[in-house]
């Protein structure tokens, strides 16, 4: 089947021209990828930080006032206030001013002088059970750095000098040094807008035809499968690439999410990913011939696995096993999988390949079953 | 008698979906310069025939040659001689006068300094000139119809198949519509037209009258017509001979 | 109840005038029509009939002018008078995905016809259309002219003293149209009265008495003999199509783009 590149040029420009028609699409082509960005940007932050703690101090002593002055230094806690007693710390749960109440018993002090069990008691709202988990985890590390300090402090008094603890975790954490989530969420973005602009936007272009009649015309023109098809998607890639250019400038601009990898392997990942992305979306265009049932098969079949398995927000290895084998055949996991990679730790094509390898073949396998479909629809 | 050059020929053509017999064994050879006529009653199979010339459908038996050319095997060069009207033909109703034709400009890559001329001579034939920039959507029936016609003849094709193209348009357009007709004829182009109306069929150098996947009759209006007072008392004469027949063989059998 | 009865005048009206912003469709028309006649309304396409169709059904209300169809205001009392006219459209409005009983009896509920009767209707319209033996297919697997009886049919179910047809043989064949009038006939002898818009001239030579109309404007008026004398004067062998091809293109058609 020869490419006949007049023809190719003749479908792009007119579907071009429908695009600027038709504000719908330009609004889902342009408008809905920035708003994604800032929505997902400031709204979907997975980060917990300044955790609010209030405290009841019932102890009242230096050493008492030593814990409570290092938990507000802190960067995890935000000190909000001391309270007279446990009802009034409850009631700050319960309305939601703070999401630890720290209660220092009486006799705190003098309980870890004559060393006898001296607890804390330790409240915590978990009514959001992510920020719950993580101040929870703050909390007990805080918790026990400082039981070290106190040791150390107390074998200096007794002429141990220069003692230190026998182990010490120093934590680096590497990649995304300040666990910003955002440093995840703009690949995660970049991969939900391809996704919008190359399948779901394409799955109507095919079916639009169908209800116009107009596919009968293209029938009855010299114009096979191929060249009709790749006319189709070149607005559309174009479309979608600018996008991946807008949301990579407003995630250095607005969050600052720089890239540390090659900027073309970013780009040519983009464009394996985008055009799995058209081969869906036409392929669902042409087997549906109806606007209506292709955008609702394209939002379940390329929008929502982009948005939910592909390890942007729900971490893949958190799930039972059938899920996990079924991200393997989203096209988002490989795609998500190269960027994170190229994001954070700027790795290069030798360790990618894999990944990129899935992506090509994912392309070859949609574009000749889309392809295929079409032909035996008579073109 | 057939000193004329015959351009279409249909030879033994059946076209069967599932139990369905659409076209049953119909042979024609149409001299080129003619304006052919078909004519008969709903679900005649006069569409499908019509698609088998446009390379829409294979059939299911038999041969359609297109100027020289097989329109199954040979699909896409009988595409380039042809221009092809669907009974619902379609065009973009989001696009322009203007950017209708020029998309059929461009598949049939009409060269640079052609198309201002062609754009003027097809527009110009029917009237669209002055509504170029408009929606197609937004054009009255006649003038869609119009249009439609245009963007089929702006690659000159050799032979024009056009299925029921003045449905729902009224008489004066359907007779500028004709007009175009006509004139495409005295250039030469082989014109075969499906319709509804018998005083369109008047109109036409040659008629077949179509009828249970059949051809019934075939011939000059004159001769379809004969001993009746028109066509249409001819045609349903002739129809419920038919219809009559099949009914005595059902009671016989 | 209708106002009046008497009258031999069934629609009658009044420089009926719809404009749709500044464009008029239909510009201050008047006529009337008498029981038990057959009434052509023909023009171009876009020429304001279907406009002026959907006012005298209580579709959409007139911007100016008055009439009375059926005894009924069209301004003031449009649900009176959907519930005594029958109207078909060119769509043939039809369920396809329903069977022709069941669209029978969508149109028995529609109209009010008391349940008591519909047995007796849904036989009569079953009958009338000749599709007692596909009464259970799904209406979309009906051929058009089968599909157009239905459409008939039901539009005639409540009894109408007065029926609109809206380009009623729109893509169907010469016998089925010949089969169409014959039964148009017979309604008419019946005294139903029988508004019709077509684009054929030779069905619209079965009309008792003609209007055309060209950009909202009457244009001419009169039986179809009277219209081609008048319009083709002198023109022995002058047709009906003559007389309109001269008549619509008389008032020059200038139109800009948009």
């Amino acid at each position: 089947m020869l490419i006949n590149p007049r023809n190719v040029q003749a479908v792009a420009r007119k579907e071009f021209y429908h695009i600027v028609r038709d504000y719908r699409s330009l609004y889902m082509a342009f408008a809905l990828p920035l708003l994604l960005i800032l929505l997902f940007g400031y709204a979907l932050s997975l980060d917990v930080d300044n955790v609010k703690v209030v405290i009841v101090d019932q102890d009242r002593t230096e050493l008492s006032r030593d814990f409570a002055g290092r938990l507000d230094a802190s960067a995890y806690f935000d000190l909000v206030t001391h309270l007279p007693d446990e009802r009034a710390a409850v009631a700050w749960l319960d309305s939601g001013k703070a999401t630890i109440a720290l209660v220092i018993p009486p006799r705190w002090t003098e309980n870890i002088r004559s060393n006898r069990e001296a607890p804390l008691q330790v409240l915590i709202d978990a009514s959001d059970p992510n920020i719950g988990t993580i101040s929870r985890g703050y909390i007990t590390s805080f918790v026990e750095r400082y039981n070290s300090r106190l040791l150390v402090d107390f074998l200096g008094r007794q002429g141990f000098d220069n003692l230190r603890p026998a182990l010490e975790g120093r934590i680096r954490v590497w990649f995304n040094e300040d666990l910003e989530s955002r440093n995840f969420i703009v690949p995660g973005i970049i991969a939900v807008i391809i996704m919008i602009v190359g399948a779901m936007l394409t799955s109507l272009v095919i079916a639009r035809e169908y209800e116009n009649g107009t596919m009968e015309t293209i029938r009855s023109l010299p114009i096979n499968a191929v060249e009709f098809l790749t006319g189709k998607a070149i607005p559309y890639y174009l479309i979608a690439m600018t996008d991946v250019l807008v949301a990579l400038a407003m995630g250095q601009l607005l969050f600052g999410v720089v890239m540390k990898g090659s900027f073309w392997l970013m780009i040519l990942a983009s464009s394996l990913y985008l055009s799995v992305a058209l081969g869906l979306g036409l392929f669902i265009s042409i087997a549906t011939k109806s606007q209506l049932v292709a955008n609702q098969i394209a939002l379940l079949v390329s929008y929502l696995p982009a948005l939910l398995l592909s390890d942007f927000v729900f971490p893949v290895e958190n799930m039972p096993r059938m899920m996990q084998i079924v991200t393997w055949i989203v096209p988002a996991t490989y795609y998500i999988d190269i960027l994170n990679g190229l994001f954070l730790r700027d790795v290069g094509m030798g360790y990618l390949w894999p990944s990129y390898g899935v992506l090509l073949f994912m392309f070859l396998v949609m574009a000749a079953v889309a392809v295929v479909k079409m032909r035996r629809e008579g073109l | 008698m057939n000193k004329e050059k015959v351009i279409i020929e249909v030879e033994n053509v059946s076209c069967r979906f599932g139990p369905v017999t659409a076209v049953e064994d119909v042979t024609l050879a149409i001299e080129e310069g003619t304006i052919f006529g078909l004519v008969g009653s709903d679900g005649a199979g006069k569409s499908t025939l019509l698609r088998t010339m446009a390379t829409m459908i294979p059939p299911s038996s038999g041969r359609v040659i297109m100027g020289g050319l097989d329109a199954v095997t040979q699909r896409r060069q009988v595409k380039r001689l042809i221009g092809y009207m669907p009974q619902r033909f379609g065009l973009y109703p989001d696009l322009t006068v203007d950017e209708n034709l020029a998309f059929f400009m461009d598949i049939f890559g009409i060269p640079r300094a052609e198309r201002a001329k062609r754009r003027e001579r097809y527009l110009g034939f029917s009237n669209l000139l002055p509504f170029a920039d408009r929606p197609a959507g937004k054009l009255s029936g006649g003038m869609k119809q119009k249009l439609g016609l245009a963007c089929v003849l702006v690659h000159e094709p050799r032979i024009l198949v056009l299925d029921e193209p003045t449905n729902g348009v009224d008489p004066v357009s359907r007779e500028e519509f004709w007009e175009i007709l006509l004139e495409m004829k005295r250039s030469g182009m082989t014109i075969v037209v499906s319709t509804a109306y018998l005083d369109e069929g008047e109109k036409c150098g040659r008629l077949a009258l179509m009828h249970r996947a059949r051809i019934l009759a075939d011939g000059s209006p004159d001769e379809i017509r004969s001993s009746f007072a028109s066509l249409e008392d001819a045609m349903i004469h002739r129809i419920e001979e038919t219809d009559g027949a099949h009914a005595r063989d059902n009671v016989n059998s | 109840m209708p106002v009046t009865t008497s009258t031999p005048e069934i629609v009658s009206v009044k420089d009926l005038e719809k404009r749709f912003g500044d464009f008029t469709a239909v510009d201050r028309v008047s006529f009337s029509i008498d029981r038990g006649e057959i009434f052509g309304f023909l023009g171009p396409n876009g020429a304001g009939k279907s406009t002026t169709i959907r006012m005298l059904c209580g579709i959409i209300t007139p911007s100016s002018g008055s009439g009375q169809v059926a005894g009924y205001d069209v301004v003031r009392q449009s649900e009176s008078i959907k519930q005594t006219i029958g109207y078909m459209s060119q769509k043939f409005s039809l369920y396809e995905d329903l069977t022709p009983v069941e669209n029978i009896r969508f149109y028995l509920g529609i109209y009010s016809v008391p349940e008591s009767r519909w047995d007796e209707r849904t036989g009569w319209a079953l009958g009338q259309a000749r599709l007692e033996e596909v009464k259970d297919r799904l209406t979309r697997e009906l051929p058009p002219g089968w599909r157009q009886r239905l459409a008939l049919a039901c539009a005639l179910l409540h009894r109408p003293e007065i029926l609109f047809l809206d380009e009623p043989t729109s893509g169907v064949d010469p016998i089925t149209r010949r089969h169409f009038w014959e039964f148009i006939r017979g309604l008419a002898r019946e005294g139903v009265t029988v508004f019709v818009t077509t684009h054929y001239m030779d069905e619209a030579l079965n009309c008792d008495r003609i209007v055309m109309i060209n950009e909202g404007r009457i244009v001419a008026m009169g039986s179809p003999g009277e219209i081609v004398a008048e319009a083709c004067p002198g023109e022995a062998k002058a047709t009906l199509n003559d007389a309109f091809i001269r008549l619509m293109t008389r008032t020059e058609r200038v139109q800009g783009p948009g």
